[in-house]
């Protein structure tokens, strides 16, 4: 026979090819180590405080951070926004009654308030003022600035378009954009 | 197959050795590619999973927490991650179960400057762990956000993940263990269908060599072994039809040597005894004509001496020669054809007083007269015969003193019309006595050879069993 040197090797390099699959079945096996992988943003809400919005002399919103030491919940910030401002600068659209608790419900990509409020209380331009305090809150929270804000009163006049989801034309920005 | 040094021989054990080379590969190699996919999915759920789940508590505590954070704060945020975690803000840390020294430093490096919850497997002592890492940011009102120099670090045991993935490598590996006996199964089925044809076809290659010129193998289906069947069948067809052609011209040549020998018996006879009255009458003649009448009468002796050798040779050819054994003196009988022959003076007898076998007498004093004829003719005197016996076996030699028989001859001295001198072509004999005094051997069952003696001159040795048996009557061969 002239196949005499080829008779150790039936199938050429089968035996190669087995321990080559037995390494990486057996490094298939366990759990290796990896890299740094990325698992999302980073979470926030740390702040040293609410921010909060009043009107200012001519008429347009300007944030004021209260140094409670803690962001807090939109209906806390809320809470110091109906007490109002000590500065002579600013002023507020919102004629409260001393009543500052204020409740707040999640419905999907809107924040429910519940104010202790009457339409007849509020300015168009205090219902910015709110809307901007609850979002500016949500936001640093960690919410989305896309959020809109629903302002519910307790006394409405027919043909109100207070109760309309709604934005705040100053927060937000830097992340929709 | 030749036998060699190689483990693997033979088709079959290739064959099998192949198949389920390929097959528990291939099985290994599909339940490995399972494993490790349900492996990385069971990894990347479980590092997603941890990620959400700690940025998620991360989140749901961070308004609460107090900024600049005291050490209160960094353990109420420690608390609220749970499980093994370290919060680090400036030179504070807080830590239960995790020491920052174990945390590598490119993960360390990733929360210090980025803004993302990262990830990382480490293996520590043997065990897999998790490691999560992330800044806490602070966020402005306009979204921006800015570190707030707060790092949150958590591990999580893998050790259950890990036995998950062992769970499934074993299994991959005990359906590649169960394919095992199945690929035996199959490969020495596969080897059974492929080899039971080669089988067949070999043996029947083997009953052509050993003659059967019949021998075939049906061919199955219509792959290669099947066409190389049909070929090997149509090559033994072939040969057998030239097989036959060649027996029956033998045949028709040996009939037609038989037939010319037999018709010519008859015109010989009544020659032969026109030349006896011939020589009877050869006194009254002159000179030349006596010359002319005994030439004729020589010749003809020869030519009736002729058609019997070839009489004889054909009823050896046909298988028609009958032994008629006997039981008698060997020493006798080699004693009798000399003196027949007149040949007593001439040649020395060696052989016991009796030497009793049994043998057809007349065949074997053809052979002894021819033998010993043969060497008064070409040898040189003194021609010796001698004759011994074993047991079974009876042996008479004929030698002679003449210059032997020429290496060339002797492989020939036993053919038909061989003559070893061309220059002596008219010798006398017919040129067959010495094929038949073999032909005489070998009926008895034994044989005669040629050679030359140590001391020069030709020997024929006839050897003989002692008891001879007449053979079973041969069948005639077409």
């Amino acid at each position: 026979m002239s196949d005499g040197a080829r008779r150790g090797t039936p199938v050429p390099g089968a035996v190669p090819a087995v321990l080559v699959a037995v390494a990486v079945l057996l490094a298939g096996c366990g759990v290796p180590p990896s890299g740094v992988i990325d698992g999302g943003r980073a979470p926030t809400g740390v702040a040293p405080g609410p921010t909060l919005y009043f009107v200012g002399p001519d008429g347009e919103l300007v944030a004021q951070t209260r140094d409670t030491g803690r962001l807090g919940t939109i209906s806390d910030a809320l809470a110091l926004l109906l007490t109002g401002t000590q500065d002579p600068a600013l002023r507020t659209g919102i004629t409260s009654g001393g009543t500052t608790r204020v409740g707040v419900t999640h419905d999907g990509d809107t924040i429910e308030l519940h104010l202790p409020l009457a339409e007849y209380d509020v300015t168009p331009r205090g219902l910015d003022q709110i809307a901007c305090t609850a979002l500016a809150t949500h936001v640093q929270a960690g919410g989305s600035a896309d959020t809109r804000v629903r302002v519910l009163l307790t006394v409405t006049e027919p043909g109100s378009d207070a109760g309309e989801p709604r934005g705040c034309p100053v927060v937000g920005r830097a992340a929709v954009r | 197959m030749t036998d060699g040094p190689g483990r693997f021989r033979g088709l079959r054990a290739r064959l099998l050795v192949a198949f389920v080379l390929v097959t528990v590969l291939g099985a290994a190699a599909a339940a490995w590619t399972g494993a490790v996919l349900a492996r990385n999915a069971l990894l990347e759920e479980s590092r997603r999973q941890a990620a959400t789940t700690i940025g998620g508590r991360v989140t749901a505590v961070a308004p609460t927490l107090d900024l600049p954070p005291d050490q209160v704060t960094l353990d109420r945020l420690r608390d609220a991650v749970g499980g093994r975690a370290l919060v680090v803000h400036e030179n504070r840390t807080s830590a239960r179960g995790l020491d920052a020294g174990v945390l590598p430093d490119e993960l360390r490096a990733a929360v210090r400057g980025g803004d993302r919850i990262v990830t990382q497997r480490v293996v520590a002592d043997g065990t897999p762990w998790l490691l999560v890492g992330t800044p806490l940011v602070t966020t402005a009102p306009d979204g921006a956000r800015t570190p707030s120099g707060i790092e949150v670090y958590a591990a999580r045991d893998l050790a259950d993940v890990q036995r998950q993935i062992d769970g499934l490598t074993t299994r991959a590996l005990a359906t590649a263990a169960i394919v095992l006996p199945l690929a035996i199964v199959l490969a020495l089925l596969a080897a059974r269908s492929v080899l039971r044809p080669v089988r067949d076809l070999r043996d029947t290659a083997r009953r052509l060599a050993d003659g059967d010129l019949g021998a075939r193998s049906p061919p199955r289906g219509s792959d290669e072994l099947a066409d190389l069947t049909l070929t090997v069948n149509r090559m033994a067809g072939s040969v057998q039809t030239s097989m036959e052609a060649m027996r029956r011209m033998e045949a028709d040549a040996r009939r037609f040597a038989a037939d010319v020998s037999h018709e010519l018996r008859t015109p010989l006879a009544t020659l032969t005894a026109v030349m006896e009255v011939l020589d009877g009458a050869t006194d009254d003649l002159d000179r030349d004509a006596r010359e002319a009448a005994e030439l004729a009468i020589a010749e003809t002796h020869r030519l009736v001496r002729l058609v019997e050798d070839l009489m004889e040779v054909s009823r050896f050819d046909a298988g028609t020669a009958r032994l008629r054994v006997e039981d008698a003196d060997a020493t006798a009988v080699v004693r009798e054809t000399l003196r027949a022959r007149g040949w007593t003076d001439q040649v020395r007898v060696d052989a016991p007083e009796h030497l009793p076998a049994r043998f057809d007498r007349r065949r074997i004093d053809v052979v002894v007269a021819n033998l010993v004829g043969n060497a008064l003719r070409h040898g040189r005197q003194p021609v010796r015969v001698g004759v011994c016996a074993s047991a079974d076996t009876l042996r008479i030699e004929v030698s002679d003193r003449g210059p032997g028989l020429p290496d060339d001859v002797i492989g020939h001295v036993f053919d038909r019309f061989y003559k070893a001198d061309a220059a002596r072509v008219r010798s006398g004999g017919s040129g067959l006595g010495l094929a038949i005094a073999r032909e005489n051997a070998r009926l008895h069952g034994g044989d005669l050879t040629a050679g030359n003696d140590d001391g020069g001159g030709a020997r024929f040795v006839l050897t003989l069993p002692r008891q001879a048996r007449e053979p079973a009557p041969r069948e005639e061969e077409t």
